[in-house]
């Protein structure tokens, strides 16, 4: 590992260096290089399989639970190798939290639900305080503060991501994975998360996998634009999406690839 | 709003007719056995010892044996095959061994039930010096449920959602919490009906007891694992063995009795089970 930069903002908080993921012969990801840096957020678009979610994965260690997965290249987290045999990924996953396309509470009450993972890592103080605070970064604490015990999965689906989003804002992680959180939700709910991302902005790094070409021009600073599991074209979000370097970015973006 | 036209459906007049032959099948079986065992219809029967008169004989050694026997084997097949299946899904790398055990696991659920009791009698009768006692053929029994048991929960256990794993371990959670805290909840009504399954093929089996030496006269109830091996099939097959009319009565009785048990045993994990899937909603 070389040495540090001296300025922090000169690290970014992540980073891929000619990362490429593979699931035995199928290659998911294919030498992509990046940066996220901190404090920003940063979308990352392209047309179904092409490596969105295994990117974001890649960012907290979750390919290697499945099996075949092999991993070549480095991933940096504040300019650590997180394959670095010293790095536990229990304690990745914890400062890099996930939130997934398919909402998936456990079948639990509301409070249990966001105290998962502060319990799961013997979390000592005010586990109520805590979760009224993640709760309400989620836009979530007004619809259930009247009832925390209720079923986790009595909640609409919209709420359901909230929920999600909130269980992984109580590790209070400093970057956040969002993999499509909105795709199966309908537009009232999906504004509503969007102004949570919104409000997240202020305290957190965020990446954002999305299908949404507009989703992204709302929210992102950034966007990289993957096909095929590799890296077409990153930059601010508005020089690529009003002048886009790449021909393939060009016409994904007005709607020539789907 | 009128009631929908009822359509010709004959796939499910079919399957309608078939559920019904196999409960008036169970009904005509149940009935020609409590017919039989009318004779012997009184609580003594139960509490009885085995006699060679035929009057006044019981099953209750046989019925002690049965209980004995199916503690026996649930306190060693069920954390025995449920720590095989979580080690084989949630631990075990995925090689070639793993899937030579897994498939070695399904021909033994497959295996006829008098093997195990030539097993059992070499291994645990002799070999480990437990004679004919309720703990050899307890042993044996387990042996006999484990295959089952762990290839049963191994379906279960592959049936949790992978959302579920993927969002535990997403919040920085270890394995073991995963595990403990996510997958057996999720997996174990599943696994409770597999546990259930092997169960009763188990206590009703007699031929691997038979093999080891099961006893059918007995003066006194068995009181511990130690004691000698007796049950309610091997008692069922020892009747069943005498000519004298009397002693088919004694069987069928036995045969009502240990209808009752595996009643009484499935409705019990019935109940825990809609007790746990209660607790997850």
């Amino acid at each position: 590992m070389s040495a540090p930069p001296s300025r922090t903002d000169a690290v970014p908080a992540l980073a891929a260096d000619d990362l490429s993921v593979s699931f035995g012969p199928k290659t998911a990801l294919a030498g992509v290089t990046l940066s996220i840096p901190r404090g920003r957020v940063v979308s990352i678009i392209g047309p179904s399989a092409s490596g969105k979610t295994t990117l974001l994965r890649a960012f907290n260690r979750l390919n290697e639970l499945t099996p075949g997965a092999v991993t070549t290249g480095a991933v940096r987290f504040n300019g650590i190798d997180l394959h670095g045999g010293e790095v536990d990924p229990v304690e990745v996953r914890r400062r890099i939290g996930m939130v997934f396309q398919q909402a998936t509470v456990f079948p639990r009450s509301v409070f249990d639900n966001v105290a998962f993972g502060p319990r799961a890592s013997g979390y000592g103080g005010d586990l109520h305080e805590l979760a009224e605070e993640a709760l309400t970064a989620a836009g979530l604490w007004s619809e259930v503060a009247e009832d925390l015990d209720a079923p986790a999965l009595a909640l609409s689906s919209g709420q359901q991501q909230r929920l999600c989003i909130a269980r992984t804002l109580a590790l209070k992680p400093e970057v956040l994975l969002l993999d499509e959180p909105t795709s199966a939700l309908d537009p009232a709910a999906t504004a509503r998360i969007e102004s949570s991302i919104h409000a997240l902005k202020r305290d957190h790094t965020i990446v954002l996998a999305t299908h949404g070409r507009r989703q992204a021009a709302r929210l992102s600073d950034l966007t990289a634009y993957l096909a095929g599991g590799e890296l077409v074209e990153y930059g601010p979000t508005e020089t690529l999406f009003t002048n886009p370097r790449d021909p393939r970015t060009e016409s994904y973006l007005t709607g020539r690839i789907p | 709003m009128t009631a929908p036209a009822r359509r010709r459906d004959p796939l499910g007049m079919a399957c309608g007719a078939a559920a019904f032959a196999v409960a008036a099948a169970f009904a005509v079986l149940v009935a020609f056995l409590a017919v039989e065992a009318r004779p012997v219809a009184n609580p003594g029967f139960l509490l009885e010892m085995p006699s060679r008169m035929a009057d006044g004989a019981g099953v209750g050694p046989a019925l002690a044996g049965t209980l004995w026997l199916a503690l026996l084997t649930a306190g060693l097949a069920v954390p025995v095959g449920v720590g095989t299946a979580v080690y084989l899904e949630e631990y075990a790398p995925r090689t070639r061994l793993a899937a030579l055990v897994g498939s070695a696991l399904a021909s033994l659920a497959g295996t006829p039930p008098v093997v195990y009791g030539v097993a059992g009698l070499a291994l645990f009768v002799r070999g480990l010096g437990m004679g004919p006692s309720l703990l050899a053929g307890g042993c044996t029994l387990a042996a006999l449920a484990l295959p089952t048991v762990v290839v049963a929960s191994r379906a279960a256990i592959r049936s949790v959602p992978q959302g579920v794993r993927l969002a535990a371990y997403g919040l920085g959670a270890t394995r073991w919490q995963v595990v403990r805290g996510e997958v057996l909840p999720a997996a174990a009504p599943g696994m409770l009906a597999g546990v259930c399954l092997a169960f009763t093929r188990t206590v009703g089996a007699a031929a691997p007891l038979l093999v080891l030496g099961a006893v059918s006269f007995m003066t006194f109830a068995p009181r511990g694992p130690a004691d000698p091996l007796t049950s309610l099939p091997t008692q069922i097959f020892a009747w069943t063995k005498r000519s004298e009319q009397d002693f088919a009565a004694l069987a069928a009785g036995a045969g009502v009795a240990l209808l009752l048990v595996l009643l009484a045993m499935n409705l019990a994990v019935l109940a825990v089970r809609r007790r746990m899937e209660d607790a997850s909603r």
